[in-house]
């Protein structure tokens, strides 16, 4: 088979990819990646895991899953997801998890399939030049696995992991004990958690009334009754039980007088991974310094 | 006092020091001549920007002139490094000429501006994450004014564009993770497509291709050529572009204030 012919296929691919996604959207509508929470998540990662390995084992007998982990396979799959992103750039999006604006949902483009089917595809071929490299381990491989393997990571574990995480917000009165918080669709959720604010403090800049930094002083409890004292501030959160608390806002009529305080709570129980795979990637980018000539 | 009023003073004579040694080495004089001058020019802007950094009492990098100052500081250095690795003679004139090119804006059309910055800007992460970014824009940007060079002039240099890319990637690949951790940190999510964001990803894609199209079609050499060019125009949407894109207006936490 031709060389050109190659990264042609990737092309029709890809080209094929888009077309079943408009389908998907126009027929079954944007995706809907809520419906992703643990344990559906889990399954599709074995399933993707799984099927990874199948096709590489089967990777003598057919011609498409040797193709799968070349660059006539990559190089176009990449294009296709660049091409989408600067579409992405050019229309402005809505809020996550409002309907699009127009009838082909580009404008909420990480519901939009022909985006979704685009960057899965990427994934599946990372995975398979993964596998290639991770069942014939060699020195030489680890500054590839770095950043490939890095990248696959961090991708399936952000995207598995997003329908689990949990983003609250929670007003606190001063003096008060607070144990409810709400989603960005205004749902209110009894937390494991409960948070008690001492004391909200803002610094102003001295030039002008803008502040300069604010703060809270907190208690934080559990039900069963372990209890943390600390101050948070922006770029400062508290780590408590798999949560992290981080200053959000305050009484912005109120200003310096504010008494009460706004925290974001965050529960990721995927972030691990997506970290690991962030910092393979650092390693990766090193590594292209230390290991090649150049 | 430091301020964008005495830019001039301390821009000059280093325009002066870079100038003299691109001239010198493109005449193939003392290396060591051309190294002494242009580090000197480094020293001098280097010192105005740490002033600029102590008067204002924050990193200077919030506005889009601040950012601008660091690019024509990274500008030379790359040049020297790349003169230094690859003996190319012409190589100090482009990023000479590039850097003033920054300067000049950046003294006829000051941005004035405050000391002030909103509390999530207050962070480690900040200044690596904005120096890191601009060293690698300053890399890029040599490597696109090389393939430019080499599409109308015919001469090549593609190995040396190859390695200023993959020192340019690797450099945004750290400065978009630092991006991802940083605003992990403060927001609480590590990449939520903010439109900068959005464009930041398209630009990486966009070089990652450069690298694999490199390696699988090594004697496609006009197409690479190209998208070296493409790719900058990507970065530079990433850069100060998204400011004018009406899809990108107010709603980015990165558009830079003025």
């Amino acid at each position: 088979m031709s060389k050109t012919w190659g990264m042609t296929k990737g092309c029709i691919v890809c080209c094929g990819l888009v077309a079943v996604g408009m389908l998907l959207q126009l027929t079954i509508g944007p995706v809907r990646w809520d419906a992703m929470a643990s344990p559906v998540n889990i399954v599709v990662l074995i399933v993707l895991l799984f099927s990874i390995l199948t096709m590489h084992l089967l990777r003598g007998k057919v011609h498409l899953f040797r193709w799968m982990s070349t660059l006539h396979a990559g190089i176009p799959a990449m294009v296709a997801c660049a091409m989408l992103t600067v579409l992405m750039g050019v229309t402005r999006q809505v809020p996550t998890g409002h309907q699009p604006t127009e009838p082909f949902g580009i404008t909420s483009m990480l519901t939009f399939w022909p985006f979704v089917l685009s960057y899965t595809w990427l994934v599946v071929l990372l995975g398979m030049v993964c596998m290639t490299r991770l069942l014939h381990p060699s020195w030489r491989n680890i500054p590839f696995l770095l950043n490939h393997l890095g990248l696959f990571i961090a991708l399936v574990a952000g995207t598995l992991g997003n329908a689990d995480m949990q983003d609250l917000r929670m007003v606190v009165q001063e003096g008060k004990t607070e144990w409810r918080a709400v989603d960005s669709k205004h749902h209110v959720h009894q937390l494991p958690i409960a948070i008690e604010l001492h004391d909200f403090s803002m610094e102003l800049h001295e030039s002008s009334a803008a502040p300069r930094s604010f703060s809270s002083d907190v208690t934080v409890y559990t039900k069963s009754g372990t209890t943390v004292r600390d101050t948070i501030l922006v770029n400062k959160p508290l780590s408590f039980r798999g949560w992290k608390i981080y200053q959000y806002s305050y009484d912005e009529a109120k200003g310096v007088e504010s008494d009460i305080s706004v925290f974001e709570l965050v529960r990721d129980p995927w972030l691990p991974f997506v970290y690991l795979g962030i910092f393979m990637m650092l390693a990766g980018a090193l590594s292209i310094f230390v290991g090649k000539k150049w | 006092m430091v301020t964008w009023n005495t830019l001039w003073l301390f821009a000059l004579p280093a325009l002066v020091c870079w100038t003299v040694a691109a001239l010198l080495s493109l005449r193939g004089g003392k290396k060591s001549l051309v190294y002494l001058l242009t580090i000197c020019g480094l020293l001098i802007f280097g010192s105005y920007i740490a002033m600029m950094w102590i008067s204002l009492e924050r990193p200077p990098m919030r506005t889009m002139g601040e950012t601008r100052l660091w690019y024509s500081f990274f500008l030379p250095l790359v040049g020297l490094i790349t003169y230094s690795r690859w003996q190319y003679r012409w190589i100090l004139s482009f990023s000479t000429l590039l850097s003033a090119v920054f300067l000049c804006i950046n003294i006829l059309k000051p941005e004035i501006h405050s000391k002030e910055m909103m509390p999530a800007l207050q962070s480690p992460w900040f200044a690596p994450h904005v120096i890191i970014y601009m060293f690698a824009y300053a890399t890029t940007g040599v490597a696109t004014l090389m393939a430019l060079w080499q599409l109308f002039r015919k001469q090549d240099q593609l190995a040396a564009i190859d390695n200023l890319t993959r020192v340019g990637l690797s450099f945004i690949t750290i400065g978009m993770l630092f991006g991802a951790l940083w605003a992990k940190e403060a927001w609480g999510t590590y990449w939520s497509w903010d439109p900068k964001e959005t464009w930041a990803a398209a630009t990486w894609l966009c070089y990652l291709i450069y690298v694999h199209l490199r390696k699988s079609r090594p004697a496609a050499v006009t197409p690479a050529l190209v998208w070296q060019v493409i790719c900058f125009l990507c970065l530079q949407m990433c850069w100060w572009g998204i400011n004018y894109l009406p899809s990108a207006q107010g709603i980015s936490v990165h558009t830079y204030g003025s």
